[in-house]
């Protein structure tokens, strides 16, 4: 019996804290989201009716499901489609890790660097009138003002891009690498063209990853918040205005009524999520 | 030939992308060393001090390292949020490991009651994001009285699941029967764990070092809620501070907070791409 207590050491001192700073409070949280904050009284779903009537919350639901609308296949395509060029290639390792460099890059000395070719008077502008005064054929390029139009989405979109295409592309190329090259050797022999090989071997063969790869690309969505709120700050354009930014407003406001609520509602969507990834993820 | 032809246009691709994804980082040490006078005038456009589009020099005409000296002799506060980022750092990363590695440890060498279910707790848990926690964790932390403290930031780090995850990963690659054999011999769990377990799951470990050092390295969203005094801040939350009439400074600070990680980031590339492709196969 002593041997099997002593095993479960191991995982005490870790699983003690886990409970302290992520279970329990999150707990505490589920329980606060129905009652009033100062007299504990029962309110029922008083908070989620607060939180769903909220002009700002349907704006950001909006706005999260438009960004991963876009965000999530593009992120995905242009992934895809760079790890099946990569495959094989001898340069193969040392484009990966360039297009794993975002990484490594802190959010800070992107963002530096953003603001100087995004501004309606920045660098991307200059250049594109440039080019359109160059060429007549083209017509007059009216700078556009990318933070403060609809085109922020556009920008999010794309720092999106910037920081997860190489970490997806890795995903992918992990995927590829797993399925058997024997098939794809013998349909080559019998006289497959690339996209019959794409079509009938690769495709199937990756339906697994296209899931992964899919739900990580979401979870990644809201993992972003940090750029978008360094680049735009707490009350950006209306289209980049996400649910992050509105927890991250109502805790600076100390309403953790409604906080409470929006935090059990995010986190059972993401929860969702998560087991489905589940499923694939799983402990052997 | 069309092989060829094909290898070449595949590479290519490749290639274009991965310079776009690499081109805006070369900004960075240009501003670094450009003169304040230069930079004033290519950049006039953006402070609302002229008509027409800012542009940038890959390469100043002025090059000095003004910059460098202001930041490193003549702002000692330099140091201090520096530091600061290191010692957060540093002390979630030891954290980490001594708590983290023996829970991955027992994911991935014991089997008991509960652990699929517990293992998948910890899997959602990684997989939050930080505002989902916000509140929880402020409670948590009021009540403990570490709010406004770099404890705050620390703690909650150390437990946290993801590099339990990744170190678990390197573990299951070693060969159940090895553990068997060295039970059958007679060695106790401690010691299987130090003498077997951490060196064969050396690459899980490293990739948990790698991913979690960037990640804490870049830190904003945790100390800008749970830290009120600047002078705890790391250096990743006071460099936005930094006005864009001063980018030539704020491009020097850029500069020095790149430079661990892009170390980092070269030392630790190998496991770094392991431990990103344990996030998405399947055991």
């Amino acid at each position: 019996m002593r041997w099997k207590s002593k095993r479960l050491l191991f995982l005490l001192p870790g699983f003690a804290g886990v409970m302290l700073f992520y279970l329990l409070p999150f707990f505490e949280v589920a329980r606060r989201s129905f009652v009033k904050s100062g007299n504990n009284a029962f309110v029922g779903m008083d908070h989620y009716r607060a939180v769903v009537e909220n002009g700002a919350f349907m704006l950001a639901v909006r706005n999260t499901f438009l960004y991963m609308a876009v965000g999530v296949p593009l992120l995905m395509g242009i992934s895809l489609m760079l790890s099946l060029l990569l495959r094989g290639l001898l340069q193969r390792r040392r484009l990966v890790s360039a297009m794993l460099l975002p990484m490594a890059v802190p959010a800070a000395v992107m963002v530096l660097t953003l603001q100087i070719l995004i501004d309606r008077q920045g660098v991307i502008n200059g250049v594109v009138t440039k080019v359109s005064e160059q060429i007549a054929a083209l017509p007059v390029f009216d700078a556009i003002d990318y933070l403060n139009t609809e085109w922020a989405l556009a920008v999010v979109v794309c720092s999106f891009l910037w920081k997860n295409t190489g970490y997806m592309v890795i995903l992918w190329l992990a995927g590829l690498s797993a399925l058997p090259k024997e098939v794809e050797e013998a349909a080559q022999v019998d006289g497959a063209n690339r996209w019959q090989n794409w079509h009938y071997i690769i495709r199937p063969g990756l339906s697994g990853s296209f899931f992964t790869i899919g739900m990580l690309s979401v979870l990644q969505i809201f993992k972003s918040y940090r750029e978008v709120w360094m680049v735009a700050g707490s009350y950006p354009q209306e289209h980049i205005y996400f649910l992050q930014h509105l927890l991250q407003n109502w805790y600076l406001k100390l309403e953790f009524d409604r906080m409470a609520a929006l935090t059990v509602i995010l986190s059972l969507v993401l929860l969702c999520v998560c087991l489905l990834l589940q499923k694939r993820l799983e402990a052997g | 030939m069309r092989k060829k032809i094909r290898v070449w246009f595949a590479t290519g691709i490749c290639a274009a992308a991965a310079a776009l994804i690499c081109a805006p980082l070369l900004m960075i040490p240009s501003g670094s060393l450009m003169d304040s006078v230069e930079m004033r005038r290519i950049l006039a456009p953006i402070l609302g001090e002229g008509k027409g589009f800012a542009v940038w020099h890959l390469i100043p005409f002025y090059p000095t390292i003004g910059h460098f000296y202001r930041l490193l002799i003549e702002s000692p506060a330099f140091y201090q949020l520096f530091w600061n980022t290191v010692g957060m750092t540093a002390a979630i990363l030891a954290g980490q490991l001594v708590v983290g590695l023996p829970s991955a440890w027992a994911f991935a060498a014991f089997r008991f009651r509960g652990r699929d279910f517990l293992f998948g707790l910890y899997v959602v848990l990684m997989l939050l994001p930080f505002q989902v926690m916000l509140l929880p964790q402020y409670i948590v932390l009021q009540k403990l009285q570490l709010y406004n403290h770099p404890a705050a930031v620390i703690l909650p780090a150390i437990f946290s699941t993801f590099p339990v995850f990744i170190m678990y990963r390197g573990f299951t690659q070693i060969e159940g029967e090895i553990l068997e054999a060295a039970r059958l011999d007679g060695a106790g769990e401690m010691q299987i764990f130090l003498q077997i377990g951490l060196p064969l799951g050396k690459m899980g470990i490293q990739a948990a070092i790698v991913l979690s050092f960037l990640e804490y390295w870049n830190l904003v969203e945790q100390p800008m809620a749970f830290l009120e005094e600047q002078a705890m801040w790391p250096l990743s939350l006071y460099l936005p501070q930094i006005a864009v009439s001063q980018a030539g400074f704020a491009f020097a600070v850029a500069v020095m907070v790149l430079i661990p990680a892009l170390f980092v980031f070269a030392l630790g590339q190998d496991a770094l791409e392991e431990g990103i492709a344990y996030i998405g196969v399947k055991t």
